[in-house]
């Protein structure tokens, strides 16, 4: 458990997973098979290609977040492209999870190193509680 | 000791580069030894705000009509009938609509109907009667019959037959279907068309396989099941 909070803490958890369940939501409210998208041809195929391209973006968001800002991007174009390709973007739920998804990656920051001033301030409070 | 300490913090591996006293006094640091993260608001902000934007820049193109969306016909002929129609912007060319795969009401067609699109920009209609027939009993929606009359903005109807009573203004006939300018569609190259300014028809009746419309409005709406359609 404590293994996992970590992992959690190391990488844009719930922004890619939020991606992720929205092109997982989409590609669930599909319904036409695949005759018949082979039948309509690109059309047909972009309303299956952009939600699993945003799945996979979601799970690489968790599983290589080294290059979160890339996927990041790619998810919140894909999250819009749906509204047109695929059922009004999964009946506008999918689209909201994609986009809200997309924009908590791209926010996401590793926790820097404190800056000098910083550090000295958060010395300088230990110190005075240390001795009031 | 000291060396190391600096060289990890200069790496950005470890986020206690503090001295060992501190660090024993702080103990949710040396915790966690790995680096964590979380978002930054404004960071975020920075593509939330014309994601958003976008997002409801779609959904405006969408609701007024200029965004196409694609749907499949069910292949189940309904009735329009209508004592009267008025129209602005009309144009008329032959079409093909395409049933989903599959569905029970091929029969014969391949899935395909042969339709003639006819689309008004501007149309109001009186005693609107729209009926589907079920198999015994019709599914009947009735609007218009009082004071308002129905109206819509972009109508555009896939019909196979159409009869009434109709009279045109400033009307082309033998147009290519691609060169249609008085209302908001155009056809395929190549294919028979006609447009007229303003279109008068009283006594509509039409057999529909698909209707799309940018605003319907319906006014005095009634749904329900009877023996009888239209």
């Amino acid at each position: 458990m404590v293994a996992f909070r970590r992992w959690r803490a190391a990488r844009p958890f719930w922004g890619g997973l939020l991606l992720a369940l929205g092109g997982a939501e989409i590609l669930l409210t599909e319904k036409a098979s695949l005759k018949v998208v082979m039948h309509i041809g690109m059309q047909g195929l972009a309303g299956y290609l952009l939600p699993a391209v945003m799945l996979i973006c979601g799970l690489l968001i968790l599983f290589n977040p080294a290059q979160r800002l890339f996927y990041s991007i790619c998810g919140v174009l894909l999250s819009l492209g749906t509204w047109l390709t695929s059922n009004l973007g999964g009946f506008l739920v999918g689209l909201l999870l994609g986009v809200v998804g997309s924009c908590l990656t791209f926010g996401w920051l590793p926790d820097q190193e404190p800056r000098q001033s910083r550090l000295r301030w958060r010395r300088g409070r230990q110190t005075s509680a240390q001795h009031p | 000791m000291a060396s190391s300490s600096d060289a990890t913090s200069s790496a950005g591996s470890t986020p206690d580069p503090s001295e060992p006293s501190e660090s024993g006094s702080t103990p949710e640091t040396s915790e966690v030894p790995e680096r964590r993260g979380r978002v930054r608001l404004r960071r975020a902000a920075v593509m939330a705000v014309p994601a958003t934007a976008l997002a409801a820049g779609l959904m405006i193109l969408t609701a007024q009509g200029a965004l196409g969306v694609q749907f499949a016909i069910s292949g189940m002929p309904f009735t329009v009938t209508a004592t009267e129609l008025n129209g602005e912007g009309f144009a008329q060319f032959g079409g093909l609509d395409h049933m989903a795969e599959g569905s029970p009401n091929e029969g014969d067609t391949g899935g395909q109907v042969l339709v003639v699109v006819s689309a008004i920009k501007k149309a109001t209609l009186t005693k609107l009667c729209q009926s589907v027939d079920l198999g015994g009993t019709n599914l009947l929606i009735r609007a218009g019959e009082g004071k308002e009359k129905v109206s819509a903005v972009n109508l555009t109807t896939d019909s196979t037959e159409l009869s009434g009573d109709a009279a045109f203004d400033n009307i082309e006939i033998g147009n290519d279907a691609s060169t249609l300018d008085k209302s908001h569609a155009q056809g395929p190259k190549g294919v028979f068309s006609q447009q007229a300014d303003t279109v008068h028809i009283a006594n509509l009746r039409q057999t529909n396989y698909a209707t799309t419309a940018a605003v319907f409005k319906l006014p005095g709406l009634k749904l329900s099941f009877s023996d009888k359609g239209c």
